[in-house]
């Protein structure tokens, strides 16, 4: 079965000053369908940028990603933003949601500007699944002003789920929260992959947050230095990733 | 603060578009004020020109009250006063100028003729002496010397005539054509300024003789150097007992002529001040943005030891630079809309505006308004940086709340711009001058607090339409402009006020437009007017001549006259009952129609216009005592009262028979309403013209006279909606503001809503919703409150018309257009903005 997601050969340039920073340095990596994948690195290292031209929020210098089979890096703004309503699902570090829309309606975002009806019966449940899939229930009509940080950012990964994407992509989704919080997103990504099989590359720092993952791809300077397999598992310790990184001197 | 002073230029400089933007709302602003102010200016000088044309140097002018002028014995007792060193005489008639054969009708100079003349016979030893007139060419009347005349520059130049040109004029029916050669041209439009120019002074004898007159118009006098003028006056109330007379001061004319202005200078005025506030609105908004950008700027300048106060004087800084010079180009833009006024309305009654003057207290007291009202517009902002704590430079996100305006910040602007309004307010204006504008402020004021309470309501409503289109952006448009109510508030009062300003002046031209032409075809029986240029009495049979002319079915004869009633000078017509009989003329709300008509006929009775019988208290059946030019009063009684009567010089005449015309001192009709035969008009109306030209009278259409009353309206109203369009224009510069403000806050939610799959197109279109919403909340509160504001102005001046309120619904919702187009133009830079928002940049936005 081919991968679900595909990077080849993906180089990023920036124009900084008068120089030319290179942020990605010829980045190849698969993921497959129902996967939950890590990618790992310092500050500046290039994860985040990886992750832009992976979702098809940017477009590469050079290189190119297929998501299920398609070549996105090279679509046009409308067909990039299709992709990214119909297959993508984004949480990103700070909590990202509209502060005029309650709960249902930042869950339903993406059915509304589709130009669904909330109120439509199969959206409206899908709304209510994810919302039990992020212990929501109770707190539809609170606006984000009236929730929690952990709360708000379980808004957002129920919103990137509500559409069943083939891949959701999450930037830092714990690093604005306390630990017990962060633990609370992390199971909530992991429910989803578990008991949805939904495809999912996390970007993180933390190796607690990392270790929810089958694989880890651990990235440095713009390339990939290391992917560390750890398979699937219940306890999500983080002990062997932490030993496999010492072990490579990280 | 010196150090500081290059950061609060650079954050200018940083956005320049947005800078340029309201330093041309400073500019527009300070640009109306100017021109009111030169206006004005303007104004005084021409009333002192108009004031010394009229009377020279003379310290008192003593004008006949009604037909009869100051007899020989009335112009003696004058003369005889103590104290009184000069006396010059006056008789003014009007009459027309016999084009020479020789001059063919096709050549410009032949429309010269088309146009009565005023004929000014003078004292030749004794007006030189008082009136001083420039002569531009040729010399003055001698006494004693050749028979001639002296004409105005103006209407040499308007007939292609000159010194040693010969002149022919009508003369009285007895003396007919006479011709005398030009022996001077005096400068400029010469001493009878409601003549437009077109004045001849000839030697009172000539006068006399010529147009069988023997009494005087009106006496000027010059009081002796020791003599006091009020000592003068008190004398002569005691030696002219035989005639009515009015004795007036320079200063008195300077007075009523300012009077008769005061309505254009408090428009002029008020519009300055809502140019200038809705400028300060536009300053509010641009700071309150810099601000809002450079939080955390501010926050790191802060934790870095700047002090409030310092932070306080960035932004000042900020608002003087942008004060100084949009006051500087305000000046320019001032300049050239003083000329544009000059040049479209040229006359406000008998004071002229050409003559473009630069005031130099008016060119500093725009500057220094312009600049204080920027400086308080900027002191909320000022505020609210200075609160900024440091702790904000190290936040991911800016709490909005630091930066949130209150809408109770209007009323410190509300107070300066009508503190600024009162120490520009030009003087001499009356109670109605006064009270339109305040009137005018206080409604759009109360309309502009009541925008926060009808937001959420009307912005509802105003959404409908998009939400049927386009629910997404109609919802995500609408929350957002709900977000910040005290911003949306200022940036839908600016465009409110704006458009409120243009509705309340269209509203009111339409009104006094349709009462003035309601007032001549509702009360004149018949198709035309001929004018006379002297009283024409029965017995000269002008009338029957007229009724000769083929195709005129009646000739109505009317004179226009002065009564004193109850101590008041009213105005009074003599009018034929049974021709407005026959016409259905008349709206009569006191009395029987018929009986009241013919009893005027019948003599002993008057008819009142309503605004004289509720100022007398007068019903039906009182009787009142009438005192004409004549020594008597007479008794008449109220046979009915009327909504509008025929107009007098300065309001609806009290109505008389002819029968009782000769009692109160009426010689004869000054003006015949002609009725054409149906169908006849187009035959006749040539004929009838020439016809009144042999007999020197002046033949006009109630059209024609509707259209220059229409024509002078239209061009002040015209000016004034003009400028208050601009100040739409001036908001629409505030909602730009006010949205890419919007959107820049927006950018990161913005970038999440292209994330999760909203199109380019969708963002933009969101914005345009907001600016949609906003505009049209905008353009209905305002159409309502200018309704509201331009009825009040039509009742204040006015009262209610006769024809009830003339509202141009289709030019009204043409303006509402007109506000909402301009919102969403607005809209288009921050709408291109939000489009091009990158997703990438905008989620690592903080």
């Amino acid at each position: 079965m081919p991968p679900i997601l595909e990077a080849r050969g993906l180089t990023k340039q920036y124009p900084l000053g008068g120089t030319t920073v290179e942020a990605l340095r010829g980045v190849s990596l698969a993921v497959e369908e129902g996967e939950f994948v890590a990618l790992m690195g310092p500050s500046g290292s290039g994860k985040s940028t990886l992750l832009q031209l992976l979702g098809g929020l940017d477009r590469p210098t050079s290189g190119e990603v297929v998501l299920e089979g398609e070549e996105i890096s090279r679509l046009s703004d409308e067909a990039a933003t299709r992709i990214r309503r119909e297959k993508t699902g984004f949480v990103f570090q700070f909590f990202n949601l509209v502060p005029l829309l309650n709960v249902v309606e930042n869950i339903g975002l993406p059915f509304t500007i589709a130009g669904a009806d909330l109120r439509n019966r199969d959206v409206a449940e899908r709304i209510r699944e994810v919302v039990a899939l992020v212990d929501l229930i109770g707190k539809e009509r609170h606006r984000p002003d009236q929730l929690s940080a952990g709360e708000q950012q379980r808004v957002a990964v129920a919103r990137a789920l509500v559409t069943r994407p083939s891949i959701l992509f999450a930037d830092e989704p714990t690093g604005n929260l306390d630990y017990t919080t962060g633990l609370e997103i992390l199971g909530a990504l992991w429910r989803s992959c578990v008991e949805r099989r939904q495809t999912i590359v996390l970007i993180t720092h933390d190796a607690k947050a990392a270790a929810y993952a089958d694989r880890v791809f651990f990235v440095q300077d713009g390339r990939v230095l290391e992917e560390i397999p750890l398979g699937r598992r219940e306890d999500h310790a983080a002990a062997p990733l932490i030993s496999r990184l010492a072990q490579l001197g990280l | 603060m010196r150090g500081l002073t290059p950061f609060a230029i650079r954050s200018l400089l940083h956005r320049r578009v947005r800078t340029a933007l309201t330093i041309a709302g400073v500019a527009l602003g300070v640009g109306v004020l100017y021109a009111s102010l030169a206006t004005s200016a303007g104004i005084d000088g021409s009333i002192d020109r108009t004031v010394r044309d009229l009377v020279g140097r003379a310290d008192l002018r003593v004008a006949a009250l009604g037909e009869a002028g100051l007899g020989q014995a009335t112009v003696a007792a004058i003369a005889g006063t103590p104290g009184v060193a000069i006396v010059s005489p006056e008789i003014q008639v009007r009459t027309f100028l016999q084009r020479d054969p020789a001059v063919p009708a096709t050549v410009p100079e032949a429309a010269g003729y088309r146009d009565p003349v005023a004929v000014l016979g003078v004292d030749p030893a004794a007006y030189p002496s008082v009136h001083a007139p420039a002569i531009a060419a040729g010399s003055m009347l001698k006494a004693g010397g050749p028979a001639g005349i002296v004409m105005t520059e103006r209407l040499a130049s308007e007939t292609g005539l000159g010194v040693g040109s010969s002149v022919t004029l009508l003369g009285s029916a007895a003396s007919g054509p006479v011709t005398y050669p030009i022996v001077g041209i005096v400068a400029g439009d010469g001493p009878v300024p409601g003549a437009l120019g077109r004045s001849i002074l000839m030697p009172l004898p000539t006068v006399s003789t010529i147009f069988d007159v023997t009494a005087a118009t009106r006496v000027d006098l010059v009081a002796a150097p020791a003599a006091s003028p009020a000592a003068i006056a008190d004398e002569l109330k005691t030696r002219i007992t035989g005639q009515p007379y009015v004795l007036s001061t320079p200063a008195d004319i300077a007075a009523s002529l300012t009077a008769s202005t005061a309505d254009f200078r408090g428009l002029t005025a008020l519009i300055a001040a809502i140019a200038l506030f809705i400028g300060a609105f536009l300053i509010f908004n641009t700071l309150s943005m810099t601000v809002g950008e450079r939080v955390r700027d501010v926050g790191l300048l802060r934790a870095a030891g700047t002090t409030r106060r310092q932070v306080n004087a960035i932004v000042l800084v900020q608002a003087a630079t942008i004060g100084v010079v949009g006051s500087v180009v305000g000046l320019a833009v001032g300049f050239i809309l003083d000329v544009a006024i000059a040049l479209l309305v040229r006359s406000i009654g008998d004071v002229r505006l050409d003559t473009v003057v630069v005031p130099p207290a008016g060119l500093a007291l725009a500057v220094v308004v312009g600049i204080a009202v920027t400086l308080v517009a900027a002191l909320e902002p000022a505020r609210r940086a200075g609160l900024i704590p440091p702790v904000e430079a190290l936040r991911a996100r800016v709490d909005p709340a630091v930066l949130r305006p209150h809408v109770r910040w209007l009323a410190a602007i509300l107070v300066v711009v009508a503190v600024a309004g009162f120490i520009v307010w030009p003087g001499g204006i009356g109670r109605v001058g006064v009270l339109r504008p305040i009137l005018v402020y206080a409604i759009l004021i109360a309309g502009t607090f009541l925008v926060p309470l009808l937001l959420v309501p009307l912005g509802r409503v105003a959404g409908l339409p998009f939400r049927i289109l386009l629910p997404l952006e109609e919802r995500l448009g609408r929350s957002s402009l709900l977000r910040d109510r005290g911003r949306a508030t200022l940036t839908v009062g600016a465009l409110m006020v704006g458009v409120a300003t243009v509705v309340a002046l269209v509203a009111t031209a339409a009104d006094i437009r349709a009462a003035a032409s309601a007032y001549l075809t509702d009360v004149l029986p018949g198709d035309m007017i001929v004018s006379s240029i002297r009283p024409a009495a029965a017995s000269e049979g002008l009338a029957d001549q007229l009724g000769l002319v083929r195709g005129v079915a009646r000739v109505s004869p009317v004179a226009s006259f002065d009564v004193a009633l109850d101590g008041v000078r009213t105005d009074a017509a003599a009018i034929v009952g049974r021709d407005f009989l026959v016409d259905g003329r008349l709206t009569f709300v006191g009395g029987d129609r018929t009986a009241a008509l013919q009893a005027i006929d019948s003599g002993g009775a008057v008819i009142l216009p309503r605004s004289v019988a509720e100022r007398l208290h007068a019903t039906v059946n009182d009787r009142l005592a009438l005192l004409g030019s004549a020594p008597t009063p007479v008794q008449l009684t109220v046979a009915g009262i009327v909504d509008r009567s025929v107009p007098g010089r300065t309001g609806d005449a009290v109505l008389v028979g002819w029968p009782d015309a000769p009692a109160l001192g009426v010689a004869g009709a000054d003006y015949f309403v002609v009725r054409f035969a149906p169908g006849a008009r187009a035959a006749a109306q040539p004929a009838l013209e020439q016809a009144a030209r042999e007999l020197a009278l002046e033949p006009r259409s109630l059209e024609e006279i509707e259209g220059s009353v229409g024509g002078a309206l239209g061009r002040v109203f015209d000016l004034f909606d003009a400028l208050a369009l601009v100040a739409v224009i001036v908001a629409g510069l505030g909602i730009v503001n006010t949205l890419t403000m919007s959107v820049a806050e927006r950018i990161r939610e913005i970038g999440i809503l292209r994330a999760v799959g909203m199109t380019r197109r969708q963002v933009g279109r969101m914005v345009l919703v907001e600016a949609g919403i906003l505009g049209m909340v905008g353009a209905v509160v305002g159409v309502a409150v200018g309704l509201v504001a331009g009825v009040a102005m039509t009742f204040a001046s006015v009262g209610a018309s006769a024809v009830g309120l003339a509202i141009p619904w289709l030019q009204i919702v043409l303006v509402g257009v007109f506000g909402l187009a301009v919102a969403m133009l607005a809209a288009w830079q921050p709408a291109r903005i939000a489009a091009s928002v990158s997703i990438v940049d905008a989620v690592k936005f903080d």
